[in-house]
């Protein structure tokens, strides 16, 4: 009953963007001996996905969502050391940043968050990403998709010479593509020759599932 | 029209202008298009952003080549302030300068207390010279509006969103004084600049972090409001009238379209703004509803005052298109409102890739549909788009003119 009783107030710290309370109950669930898996399953993600969902009825804006991100982040810093290597992330891999010249970091803090609770490893390459920088991650780690984000219809640009160089690396068969940011649509995504487009943090979560033909 | 025939007086007076009529016969339109320009006018991002007049010449010459009847010389407006202050900037070599959020200029709290200590000259500092270069240029072409960016974004800029977020949540206390700070101490002294060196009279505030769903209507009454009435209230003192462009309503999802959500924004943006003026923004405006929209413009109606309406054509839609979904946009708008309101049209931030094509037709349509009087059946008018010469061509051509 304790043990419940633990995951349930993780969740709704998470769910209620608790940042440090939902740190220490995830650090009260590994001394009460729950599997780190457990505690990942059915304490932190319902917490995040239930957030997801109020986002999507309208009860949650941005705010509530970016506490719950930070409440998540802060509840998996305690239990991912304690993870077996392959446990968590099984999903998929995604390597995501933002194209060069840009800055679009809060959209990627929290693409990553659902990513992450969906199941995905996600590699953060960072803001202001050189177009090379993003073809050598994606030689090197060898993702299942590649995320770009931006703000700017200049930098947004990029995306498209990314595609391209991927193409004349021979890797573009081997990485699906995912698109997001402000200035981008799904008519801008199909023009560039994207596999998706993330409308919201949300919606890229649920597409990078689909692409993995994960339900 | 070339840059040499843009109005003169069809700057903000022009906007007072097409409130109430117009000096064109028809619905006046403006646009945001800074980046767009910067591409089309082949103008390197170095010298756009940083030479006054490199694009102000070139705003104007865009203007006229679209023929838009308003001029808008900024850029996007959430970088200037703080980066006199000392923010570290990211330069990009083909892009606007950005703030680069992962070392904001305010840290932890006690860089406000430092902040507060520092000596920033509102002329000289940044590239503050840069936009008062900009605002007098204008003068030029009839445009006297003062720009700055509104306290809500320029809190998200010092601090980042999330940082500030939890300002808000957990220590109150602190964001109450970091937005007085921005008030009282950057923006008030920055707007007594512009009034002394350009003589400007209304400024206008860029809010676009203070929108839904970045944050709910609450939110935006607790914390964006208040600050908002609070510089309107000061910069009177100093002459200035300071307009913010808080509240917009951008839902990205149509199924979460919410008339109540929408009309709470609408309340924010008259109070932020002082003025009965509804900015339907930047949101996907060719796809709400607009009987939400009709229902708040009656409220006001019975208090005997009309509104006035700033439409924005959705920039994804501009550059995408088709041109028959840009043209149902405008007429839709027009059909709407235009009989009983003083509409404007802005093209909202002109994405750099936009076909000219799709802007030629949106603005055809707004000169055709919105022709005063409105007319009774819009599909009654015949709407011809003019087949356009390049910008290069158009610009060769008014070379050999003058």
């Amino acid at each position: 009953m304790a043990v419940t009783n633990t995951l349930k107030e993780l969740e709704n710290a998470i769910l209620e963007g608790e940042d440090d309370l939902a740190q220490s109950l995830a650090q009260k669930a590994l001394e009460e001996n729950i599997q780190p898996l457990n505690i990942v399953n059915e304490g932190i993600i319902p917490g995040i996905e239930e957030a997801g969902e109020l986002w999507k009825k309208n009860e949650y804006f941005l705010p509530d969502v970016v506490m719950s991100a930070e409440a998540f982040k802060m509840a998996m810093e305690i239990i991912e050391p304690h993870l077996t290597a392959g446990e968590f992330g099984a999903t998929g891999k995604v390597v995501i940043g933002t194209v060069a010249g840009d800055m679009h970091t809060l959209g990627k803090i929290i693409v990553i968050v659902m990513l992450r609770s969906a199941g995905f490893e996600v590699i953060d390459v960072g803001e202001d990403v050189s177009i090379a920088t993003f073809i050598e991650k994606v030689k090197e780690l060898k993702p299942n998709i590649l995320g770009l984000g931006c703000y700017m219809t200049t930098t947004m640009l990029d995306m498209k010479d990314i595609i391209k160089k991927l193409q004349e690396n021979g890797l573009r068969n081997s990485v699906k593509v995912m698109v997001g940011g402000v200035p981008t649509s799904q008519e801008f995504s199909d023009e560039i020759g994207a596999d998706a487009w993330g409308k919201d943090a949300v919606d890229a979560a649920e597409k990078a599932k689909k692409l993995m033909e994960v339900s | 029209m070339g840059k040499e025939k843009t109005k003169k007086g069809s700057g903000s007076k022009g906007l007072a202008g097409a409130i109430s009529g117009g000096e064109r016969p028809w619905i006046q339109v403006l646009a945001q298009m800074h980046d767009h320009t910067m591409i089309l006018a082949e103008v390197p991002a170095k010298k756009f952003y940083y030479d006054a007049n490199a694009i102000v010449d070139a705003m104007a010459d865009v203007t006229g080549y679209y023929d838009f009847d308003m001029f808008n010389p900024f850029a996007d407006l959430y970088n200037y302030e703080i980066e006199a202050m000392g923010a570290k900037m990211i330069y990009g070599e083909n892009s606007m300068p950005t703030i680069d959020f992962r070392e904001p200029l305010i840290k932890n709290p006690e860089d406000l207390t430092k902040l507060k200590a520092k000596e920033v000259d509102w002329r000289n500092d940044g590239r503050l010279p840069y936009v008062l270069g900009c605002i007098e240029l204008s003068l030029e072409y009839g445009s006297n509006l003062g720009m700055f960016c509104s306290p809500f974004s320029m809190a998200v800029g010092m601090r980042s969103f999330p940082a500030l977020i939890k300002d808000m949540r957990k220590r109150p206390q602190f964001a109450h004084e970091l937005f007085t700070f921005i008030t009282d101490d950057v923006l008030l002294p920055y707007l007594k600049v512009q009034n002394e060196v350009c003589d400007i009279l209304i400024a206008v505030g860029a809010d676009a972090w203070a929108c839904v769903p970045n944050l709910s209507v609450k939110d935006m009454k607790e914390w964006v409001v208040p600050y908002n009435e609070r510089l309107l209230e000061k910069a009177k003192k100093i002459g200035v009238m300071a307009m913010n462009v808080s509240g917009d309503y951008c839902e990205e999802r149509l199924e979460k379209f919410d008339a109540n959500v929408l009309h709470g924004c609408f309340d924010v943006e008259i109070a932020s703004q002082g003025a009965p003026s509804l900015f339907l923004g930047m949101g996907r405006w060719q796809d709400y509803p607009l009987e939400p929209v009709l229902d708040y413009l009656a409220k006001y109606r019975e208090q005997g005052i009309n509104a006035s309406i700033i439409a924005t054509l959705n920039a994804r839609l501009i550059r995408d298109g088709p041109v028959e979904k840009i043209i149902s946009a405008v007429k839709r708008i027009i059909d709407a409102f235009a009989r009983e309101h003083s509409v404007q049209f802005l093209f909202g931030n002109l994405p750099a890739d936009a076909p000219s094509d799709h802007i030629h037709a949106g603005i055809a349509a707004v000169h055709t549909y919105g022709r005063y009087p409105i007319a009774d059946n819009l599909d009654d008018i015949e709407l011809k788009i003019p087949k356009r010469e390049s910008f290069k061509e158009w610009k060769q051509k008014i070379s050999k003119n003058q």
